[in-house]
């Protein structure tokens, strides 16, 4: 019998239960609040909704089979890619096909939309890699971070739609115009889209449980969740404001200007800090040893990120800002004034996070050493303790034996880190995966290291 | 292997999760400001029954100062346009004012605060072109009259929604 780390454990099938019942639940709401939409409401958001679900559908269906690709044996493991490929190639096209026509093409321009588009990708990809590299013990694997970024992007915006347009409308007709609305419209927005956000987060969580290590992680995939939103609220922002100013010639101008304060200035400040701060609950929540703490945890983030996005949209019209030179300075004043403490606050868990799991991970490798099964060799813990030390090594391959050897050990040193967190979740009773798995990753190191040109 | 957390290991797990706590708790105080925000500025209670009849929204000759044509909800961009209010629909103790809103929540006109007697000859409130705009911008906007107690708007008497086309 394969012995388990934690063989009372009966989360795991609840977990996929609950992940099975809230896509269940994102499925039903994305199909009513599409006919909705299109029923009562006949816009062009309502238009998109209803015709963009078939494409959202091809695309949750699609990140779900990708994820759990690699929990498959490979040979099953090409089949699930290409299937996976396929529909979210499908999805992807469909979607951007619906946008062109129904959404921007109507309000902009194909041309336009496809501009606003382009120059939003450089910086959230530059943010993307960033954040990824922010976990400098252990990355995240750029296919998880990806999925993340297009649940943000795609599944996300969509499931706001219809809950949003029925609050505005609703408050729009009930409320005093002034600062009333806009507050009740602040925590719509808060309450709404971090929801629809942190649900992606909650996913991967419960699917890809072995991805998700700790706080780290969390913040890693919050942000990257947030950063797949703000680019797809940029560029509809980016076109909806040319489409209102271009005909007095200031078109370019106020996209432009989107596009600094969403993709520049706002870029870690905004979405990406709020949903971060879901992960963080989430990754916190993923090691506690109780089920009570687990959901504190979990609703303290989803409060923090709720919090952050409501206090910008409801104060930041509050903030002095003047038609001189000077607005310059107070646009960069507000952001920091009202969004950095957020993000320094998410900074502060970020740091912590990463020593802690570097110290963990450290002793870890130790241990490891110490038994002498060869996939960790004493000499070997200091480089893989420090991300320069690792960069170091790869890049020494990379100069004696070409491009393939600096892959090579890459993968050497994250299969290692690999068995380092397997070690440590093992030792907390945090998985729930067979003894054997522990086994495979070290075997898996020894081959590696045979593979690996002697540096 | 010991198959316990180390004890080390777990404070730092409890300083983590004891700041998330905290910064919770601010955020829970920060959205019981918004709260109050709320209450502030949309106090229960404030309901009068009165109604201001909206005539209707027609196209508006600025030069003249006149309306012309039918009740429309729909205008061009190009077009300027201007709600008619029948102030004296309403009862002479209010103290009322009439707005319109542009989809931004900007202030885009507006008559009073006043009585609806002191309004009475101030039945038309056009939509004011930005300044340094050719146009109005295109939208949705909002018509409210409303009912105003220390200088604040407290209820809307009548409301109604037009839309700008984008071309």
């Amino acid at each position: 019998m394969i012995a388990s780390a934690d063989p009372q454990s009966r989360l795991r099938p609840g977990r996929y239960r609950i992940a099975l019942a809230i896509i269940a639940l994102i499925v039903v709401a994305l199909v009513v609040s599409s006919i909705l939409n299109y029923v009562y409401l006949d816009s062009i958001p309502g238009r998109t909704s209803l015709y963009g679900l078939l494409a959202v559908v091809l695309i949750a269906f699609g990140t779900f089979i990708l994820v759990n690709a690699y929990n498959r044996d490979p040979a099953m493991r090409r089949k699930s890619l290409i299937r996976a490929s396929v529909l979210i190639g499908l999805g992807a096209l469909l979607w951007l096909l619906v946008i062109d026509v129904f959404l921007f093409t109507q309000s902009a321009g194909p041309a336009v939309a496809a501009l606003c588009a382009l120059a939003c990708l450089p910086t959230t990809a530059f943010a993307l890699v960033v954040v990824r590299r922010m976990d400098r013990n252990h990355k995240e694997p750029w296919r998880l971070v990806l999925v993340a970024a297009a649940w943000g992007a795609i599944v996300a915006t969509s499931l706001v739609v219809w809950g949003e347009t029925v609050w505005e409308q609703s408050a729009q007709h009930a409320l005093v115009p002034g600062p009333g609305l806009d507050t009740s419209l602040a925590f719509m927005a808060g309450i709404l889209e971090e929801l629809s956000k942190g649900i992606a987060v909650l996913l991967l969580f419960l699917v890809m449980r072995n991805e998700f290590d700790d706080v780290v992680d969390g913040i890693v995939y919050g942000a990257a969740v947030g950063l797949g939103f703000n680019y797809l609220e940029s560029i509809s922002y980016m076109t909806n404001i040319y489409s209102i100013f271009a005909p007095e010639g200031a078109g370019g101008v106020a996209a432009g200007v989107q596009w600094y304060g969403r993709q520049v200035l706002g870029l870690f400040f905004g979405h990406a800090t709020y949903t971060a701060f879901i992960g963080a609950g989430v990754g916190i929540a993923r090691q506690l040893p109780s089920m009570r703490k687990k959901v504190i945890a979990i609703a303290a983030g989803f409060i923090v990120a709720i919090a952050g996005h409501f206090a910008w949209d409801a104060w930041a019209a509050l903030f002095p800002v003047d038609t001189t030179i000077f607005v310059i300075v107070e646009i960069h004043l507000r952001t920091l004034i009202l969004e950095g403490p957020f993000t320094a606050a998410l900074i502060a868990l970020l740091i912590f996070g990463i020593r802690y799991e570097g110290q963990n991970l450290r002793e870890q490798l130790h241990k490891e050493a110490a038994t002498g099964l060869g996939a960790i060799l004493p000499e070997e813990v200091p480089i893989l303790t420090s991300p320069w030390q690792r960069l170091k090594q790869r890049l020494h391959a990379l100069n004696r034996q070409g491009v393939r050897a600096y892959f090579k050990v890459s993968r050497l040193q994250t299969a290692q880190l690999d068995l380092a967190m397997e070690r440590w979740h093992r030792e907390r009773k945090e998985l729930d995966t067979p003894l054997e798995a522990e086994q495979r990753l070290r075997e898996r190191v020894i081959q590696l290291r045979h593979w690996v040109p002697a540096a | 292997m010991s198959t316990r957390p180390a004890p080390t290991s777990y404070d730092h797990l409890r300083v983590l999760y004891r700041t998330l706590l905290v910064l919770a708790t601010v955020s829970a105080v920060i959205l019981s400001i918004g709260l109050v925000q709320f209450a502030y500025f949309e106090p229960i209670g404030e309901n009068t029954g009165a109604t201001a009849t909206i005539v209707g929204v027609y196209k508006y000759n600025s030069t003249t100062g006149q309306i012309e044509g039918s009740d429309r909800s729909e205008f061009p961009r190009e077009g300027e346009f201007a709600a008619k209010v029948d102030w004296s629909s309403l009862p002479s103790n209010l103290v009322v004012d009439a707005r319109w809103y542009d989809s931004f929540g900007t202030l885009r006109g507006q008559v009073g605060p006043a009585t609806p007697a002191d309004l009475a000859d101030k039945s038309l409130v056009p939509v004011l072109v930005p300044e340094g705009y050719h146009f109005v911008l295109p939208g949705r906007y909002t018509f409210v009259v409303e009912r105003l107690r220390n200088n604040l708007p407290v209820e809307v008497l009548g409301r109604r929604f037009v839309r700008v086309d984008r071309t």
